[in-house]
């Protein structure tokens, strides 16, 4: 049965030459997308979001909306190691500023063995002062790779 | 992916050389009143494949055994077990794991004019029970810098079916080379969770519920009865 024998030498070194690919091809980064509506014409004549900004205590940089070039919202991310991430929305035009509380429960999921792990989250609830920002409304509370968390900010 | 589309082209192609065996009559002997089955002997074989893995995959040591039981040289039943352990540091986290399985199935030969190969069937139940830690654990996420993250380990129990198309030759008296297709479908095992596995033992890559594989294996034969 000699054809069997190549058979197998012919398998085994097929085998050999397999190869795979280490690098992490996908975004490990969860996002709770923020909606922006201004209603106040004053804000609207001020061009308040062109000029708004939004920095967390514990962040190096801030986030300013007229570099992201998005259509009336921008994506955050919540702090990956506490279940409280406090946002702070501040604007050249406007002197006084705001501050978003958001509480939520974090979970470290497995990704996969390339990008290693990402966090998940779920908010539980969130406090906020009224100085710009008229309301808020909660849309989304769950937060994953394929789910943008997501609320609603009215100025 | 690469390996798969390999071995899945080389399925084919055995697949339809079977098919252009079967179109020989020739290659079948005439139909015979049935014999009782015998046990013929028992092979005792070594999966030489996973040795690749010392070379080609550092990280992992993985030794798999098996014993096939020769029924009239047509019907085989065979156990096969193994231990797997992989270990290994990346970047944002350093992974080990380890464990052992079991397999219990049956082989069916095809081939009938040949009375000690085997050009046949296979199918398996597959069991593995395994744990595995993820420790130095970080994420790295735009303006909050890189955070370090508690270890985290899982055990699990896993079970799947398999099926194969394979061959097994007589190189020397008693001495077999093997090589068997292998598509494995999982039934349990951790796929949903949190931390789920990289790395079935036995299996083969824990995200998956359907996996191609292939077996190269080394037999010794106890024959039986082995009257010329």
């Amino acid at each position: 049965m000699k054809n069997i024998i190549y058979i197998f030498v012919f398998l085994v070194s097929i085998f050999l030459i397999s190869c795979g690919d280490d690098t992490c091809n996908l975004d490990t980064e969860t996002y709770l997308k923020v909606n922006f509506h201004t209603a106040d014409t004053n804000l609207v004549n001020d061009k308040f979001l062109d000029s708004l900004s939004i920095f967390s205590s514990e962040w190096t940089d801030s986030i300013y909306y007229s570099e992201e070039k998005s259509d009336s919202s921008l994506l955050l991310v919540l702090s990956p190691n506490s279940d409280l991430t406090e946002f702070v929305f501040t604007s050249e035009t406007e002197e006084l500023k705001d501050t978003l509380k958001v509480y939520h429960q974090n979970e470290v999921v497995f990704l996969s063995p390339e990008c290693g792990f990402i966090v998940n989250y779920k908010i539980d609830t969130f406090i906020s002062t009224y100085n710009i920002i008229d309301s808020l409304e909660l849309l989304n509370s769950d937060i994953s790779r394929k789910n943008n968390g997501q609320i609603q900010i009215y100025f | 992916m690469v390996k798969y589309k390999y071995i899945f082209s080389l399925f084919i192609g055995i697949l339809s050389l079977s098919f252009s065996y079967a179109q020989d009559d020739s290659f079948y002997a005439e139909e015979k009143v049935k014999d009782p089955l015998q046990l013929k002997g028992i092979k005792f074989g070594v999966n030489v494949g996973r040795f690749s893995d010392f070379q080609f995959k550092p990280d992992r040591k993985s030794y798999e055994a098996s014993v096939d039981f020769n029924l009239s040289n047509k019907y085989f039943g065979v156990v096969e077990g193994g231990y797997s352990e992989i270990s290994f540091n990346k970047d944002l986290y350093s992974y080990n794991s380890d464990g052992t399985f079991l397999k219990i199935g049956l082989d069916y030969n095809l081939l009938k004019k040949f009375p000690s190969d085997f050009l046949g069937i296979g199918l398996r139940l597959g069991w593995s029970s395994f744990s595995h830690t993820a420790d130095n654990i970080e994420i790295n996420l735009n303006h909050w810098g890189t955070e370090p993250f508690p270890s985290i380990s899982n055990s699990f129990d896993a079970f799947w079916f398999e099926a194969s198309f394979g061959v097994k030759g007589e190189i020397f008296k008693n001495i077999y080379l093997g090589w068997a297709g292998i598509v494995r479908a999982q039934i349990t095992g951790g796929k949903n969770s949190d931390f789920h596995p990289y790395d079935i033992p036995g299996y083969g890559a824990g995200s998956k519920s359907l996996h191609l594989a292939a077996n190269y294996y080394i037999y010794y034969q106890i024959p039986f009865n082995s009257k010329k």
